[in-house]
């Protein structure tokens, strides 16, 4: 009796992965064959695998381009977030003065603001300063828009470091800004790297801000190269999938080593 | 010894460093500032304007008069809000569910756990493209599926369809985060103390009683704080409405983000005040219902083992 | 080489609230080893942390060697400290916690070596150099960061209830070898504790603080022996000395006190002639109350019910209640002491040891051993 029962329940959780997982399994088989092999039957294995429709949608399709912008963007503004928003984070968790908590709160409550807030404003503002339909404007406003969410993050962190280290690094004769770099953050490690992780996969799929201050072919990230792509050739579905794939596959790659570190994050603001 | 104590007499301690504090501070303020105050104050002020590519004029209060008269944009409200009050309970139901199991002692719990988590993970585009392709009217699986189980009649282009497209829309939504929910839980499940439940198998509870009398109350608080961040995070819904259905057919799946993204950049009014009215008009409405729905959350007594 | 000189140290934290630390002045000279001793909560930390330069001063200086180091920051007061929590650097090895404060002090890289492996020989940790604190027991990490002070060679070694996380046995070996450090070093220490046996058996002298006050600052027998105030009476010894409330009586030239129903007359050493009638506090230590009455002292019989007896092996603890006497009395007797709960018996008051203190809980005369 209790053995069906634990059957059923395994292959209830058994249907669930499918229908979780199966969407990705189904692209996967797609980008590696051609439409008309699709069209034919939706559901089959490749065979054979076209693994030169990757370099298809590399090389003639302009993958490589709108890759190789996301990766500048994310990785330019994954670096200033960490240490802008470690610096601001050690800061209110470190010192007690006056407004600190005032600052804070300010900071952590525009979590909650819709970003339509901000969006119409933000795109006179860089069309204003030469920043529109750039990747500097665009590196920006992602490190402003992810700077609440990490900062609350590390300040957590950080204010469970004993108060004790940084005064046993003053005697020790170390500046503020040395107790930072040299104490305070790598103490901070696992924090920071969550923190990392996190920012990449956020603003790796970020949308709709690119989408409304970049419209150039040459900055366009690769959400906004998928998008496009799926508006020129609606019916190609099977250059779509390998699309699809192209942006996925570093999402993946983080997960299979950072899976983990990434859920940890991902989840971070959400237990109590 | 010194003569005399140093000639300020109180005070005259370690003076607070606010150089230092200021200096850690400054590149995130001036970042807030410039990238997300200064914006949200322009925006409120824009929507007393009309604001066309090279001319600004105050037209007052008569943004908001015609935005009271807008259907398309209260269309926008009302689907908004459904899909912000309908996806967090489906999201935290199925996910308690699939927690309990796992909870259960289940083999390759790890497993599932890991794979359940991938949807988030994926942008909305990504997503959006997928279910269209599965919502597909001639091949998509759903339609496939329903056809070989001699449901044929039931068959429709789910996104094309006013009476589905946004429940549709509400159910991709589900799917993505009820992995993410899933796993907070179950991290708030392994956090109970084992002897409470284990107190109420001595107290003859069985599965039922155990969820209903211990854990539910004892994971009450993570369970509406997800429902709080789910509720956020729908009241925001754009990209998977952009890419799937632009908000079609017949503002079926019309959102506020969607809205005004397309009274800013796609109306051929160029004007940025009217749809800085209807961001204002939102920014509020998210802020009154979030501010209000934490204050009816709030744990009023803390909880001790 | 270092006389450090504190003089009306003042901490107000928040305003309105009473002082942390309240006019607190100590001359601690050279080679001292000066023990701050004190309930919790009594500004011992705030006190040592103004020394160090780590909390800002509200009025009052510091000086070491005769210079104000008020304005001096932290790291130039050439002062080390060993806290409470050990406060090691978590990400770095023991090596590299030892040398970090040196590397900050343009220190050369060969003398740094020799340093640090100097002090690891003295404290037994050559051999854990390249672990991280985590790998480390309790005892260990204690060394460490005993270390990490010693290293610095400081004019003045600060401790803030450095022994307070280890366990029993540890504490009392490591009490032995950071003795055994001051005298080798002969530097000035400073040592906060809230562990009378700590600062009994390590400190050159004793600074009690009551309330962010200093309640009495002397050698530690000193101290015990002529308490200058019922709190210092009462906080050390353990069981702690028998506070009575008793008035003076017109018999003896003042010198008799009527304790509940019992009058007990004390030698004129102990206490100057009394006001009679006047409301005075009569202490006596339990080491001082005998089964029997000596030969030599001069003991008091007084009528008392046993109340509670304590075999403890070595010796026993009985506690009794005078007649007409609310608060108990303790008295340490020898182990085969046969005593039974609810017993009436005499018990004998050695006089020549009580002490006396007036309304205000001050010292009344000038009473030695
Ligand atoms: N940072 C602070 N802010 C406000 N009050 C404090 C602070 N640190 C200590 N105090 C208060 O000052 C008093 C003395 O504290 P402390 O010096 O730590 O005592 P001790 O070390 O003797 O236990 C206590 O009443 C404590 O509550
Ligand atoms: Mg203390």
């Amino acid at each position: 009796m209790a053995i069906v029962r634990r059957s059923l329940l395994l292959i209830a959780l058994a249907l669930y992965t499918s229908f979780a997982a199966g969407p990705f399994v189904w692209a996967a088989m797609m980008s590696l064959r051609t439409t008309t092999e699709i069209h034919r039957n939706h559901f089959a294995f490749p065979n054979p695998a076209h693994w030169d429709k990757f370099s298809d949608a590399w090389f003639k399709s302009n993958y490589a381009v709108y890759f190789a912008n996301s990766v500048q963007v994310v990785v330019v503004a994954v670096l200033i977030l960490t240490v802008v928003g470690a610096m601001a984070a050690h800061c209110l968790a470190r010192y007690k003065f006056r407004f600190n908590r005032v600052i804070y709160f300010i900071l952590f409550s525009t979590i909650i603001f819709p970003p339509q807030i901000t969006i119409i404003s933000l795109f006179q503002i860089l069309v204003q300063y030469g920043l529109y339909n750039s990747k500097l404007g665009l590196t920006l406003v992602y490190v402003a828009i992810q700077l609440p969410l990490t900062i609350y993050i590390l300040e957590s962190f950080f204010a469970r470091i004993p108060a004790d280290l940084f005064d046993a690094a003053r005697m020790d004769g170390y500046s503020d800004w040395e107790i930072f770099w040299r104490v305070a953050l790598p103490i901070a490690l696992p924090a920071v790297a969550t923190t990392v992780i996190l920012n990449f996969i956020l603003l790796w799929n970020e949308f709709l801000y690119a989408v409304v201050l970049i419209t150039e072919e040459a900055n366009r990230t690769l959400p906004l190269g998928i998008q496009r792509f799926l508006g020129d050739t609606q019916e190609d579905v099977g250059m779509i999938a390998t699309g699809l794939m192209i942006a996925i596959i570093p999402v993946i790659v983080v997960y299979a080593f950072f899976s983990e570190r990434l859920i940890q994050g991902m989840t971070a603001g959400a237990v109590k | 010894m010194p003569a005399s104590p140093p000639a300020a007499g109180r005070d005259d301690g370690l003076p607070k460093p606010w150089g230092t504090i200021i200096a850690f501070l400054l590149p995130a303020l001036t970042l807030y500032v410039g990238f997300t105050a200064y914006p949200a104050i322009r925006t409120l002020w824009n929507s007393f304007h009309r604001v066309l590519p090279r001319r600004e004029e105050f037209i007052g209060l008569a943004n908001y008069v015609e935005l009271a008269r807008d259907d398309i944009f209260w269309r926008a409200v009302r689907n908004t809000i459904v899909w912000a009050c309908t996806s967090p309970l489906i999201e935290v139901t199925v996910a308690l569910l699939l927690a309990l199991a796992l909870y259960a002692k289940v083999p390759g719990a790890r497993f599932f756990r890991v794979a359940w988590f991938t949807p988030v993970l994926m942008s909305y585009v990504v997503v959006g493209i997928l279910w269209l392709w599965i919502y597909n009217n001639d091949w998509g699986p759903v339609n496939v599926a329903m056809r070989a189980l001699g449901l044929g009649a039931w068959t429709r282009p789910w996104l094309g369809d006013p009476a589905t497209a946004l429940p549709s829309l509400i159910f991709v939504t589900s799917w993505m985060w009820v992995g993410f929910n899933m796993v907070v839980l179950l991290a708030a499940l392994h956090s109970l103390p084992k002897e409470v439940i284990e107190a109420a198998e001595l107290d003859n509870c069985g599965w039922g009683g155990k969820l209903v009398f211990v854990i539910l109350p004892l994971v009450r608080a993570t369970l509406l704080n997800l429902i709080v961040l789910s509720f956020i995070g729908k009241m925001k819904i754009f990209d998977l409405v952009f890419i799937t259905t632009k908000g079609n057919p017949l503002w079926a799946t019309e959102t506020v983000s969607t809205y005004v993204y397309k009274r800013a950049f796609e109306w051929t009014t160029f004007d940025l005040g009217y749809a800085s009215t209807v961001a204002t008009v939102w920014f509020v409405i998210v802020l009154a219902t979030v501010l209000t729905l934490t204050w009816a959350f709030r744990q009023r007594e803390k909880l001790e083992y | 080489m270092a006389v450090v000189t504190i003089d009306k140290l003042t901490k107000v934290y928040d305003r309105g609230h009473a002082p942390a630390a309240d006019n607190v002045s100590l001359d601690i000279a050279d080679g001292e080893f000066m023990v701050l001793l004190g309930p919790s909560g009594c500004g011992k930390t705030t006190t040592l942390r103004m020394v160090a330069g780590l909390e800002s001063i509200t009025s009052g200086t510091v000086s070491i060697d005769g210079r104000v180091v008020n304005q001096v920051p932290a790291k130039d007061r050439d002062i080390a400290m060993v806290f409470q929590s050990y406060a090691l650097y978590p990400h770095m090895s023991v090596k590299d916690n030892l040398a970090f404060g040196l590397k900050r002090r343009s220190v050369e890289r060969a003398e740094i070596e020799r340093r640090v492996a100097n002090v690891a020989g003295i404290l037994g940790l050559a051999e854990f150099l390249s672990r991280k604190p985590h790998a480390l027991s309790g005892g260990q990490r204690q060394r460490v960061a005993l270390g990490r002070a010693i290293v610095r060679d400081p004019k003045v070694f600060l401790f803030d209830e450095p022994l307070s996380n280890l366990d029993a046995a540890l504490r009392v070996s490591t009490r032995g070898e950071i003795s055994a450090l001051h005298r080798r070093l002969g530097a000035t220490m400073i040592y906060v504790t809230h562990d009378q046996v700590e600062a009994m058996t390590m400190g050159t002298r004793i600074c009690i603080m009551n309330g962010g006050r200093v309640a009495q600052v002397g050698p530690p027998l000193d101290v015990y022996r002529r308490p200058a105030n019922t709190f210092v009476a009462s906080f050390l010894g353990n069981p702690p000395m028998t506070l009575l409330a008793a008035v003076a009586t017109d018999r003896s030239g003042g010198r008799c006190l009527k304790v509940g129903d019992s009058e007990i007359e004390l030698p004129p050493g102990r206490c100057p002639p009394l006001r009679p009638g006047s409301q005075v506090t009569f202490g006596i230590r339990p080491e001082h109350v005998a089964q029997s009455a000596a030969a030599n002292g001069a003991m008091i019989p007084v009528e008392a019910e046993i109340v509670r007896v304590e075999p403890l092996g070595a010796e026993t603890i009985v506690i009794a209640r005078l007649p007409g006497v609310e608060k108990l009395v303790f008295a340490r007797l020898p182990g085969d002491a046969a005593f039974a709960m609810g017993e009436r018996r005499q018990l004998f008051l050695d006089c020549g040891m009580a002490h006396v203190f007036d309304g205000d809980g001050g010292a009344l005369g000038a009473g030695d051993t």
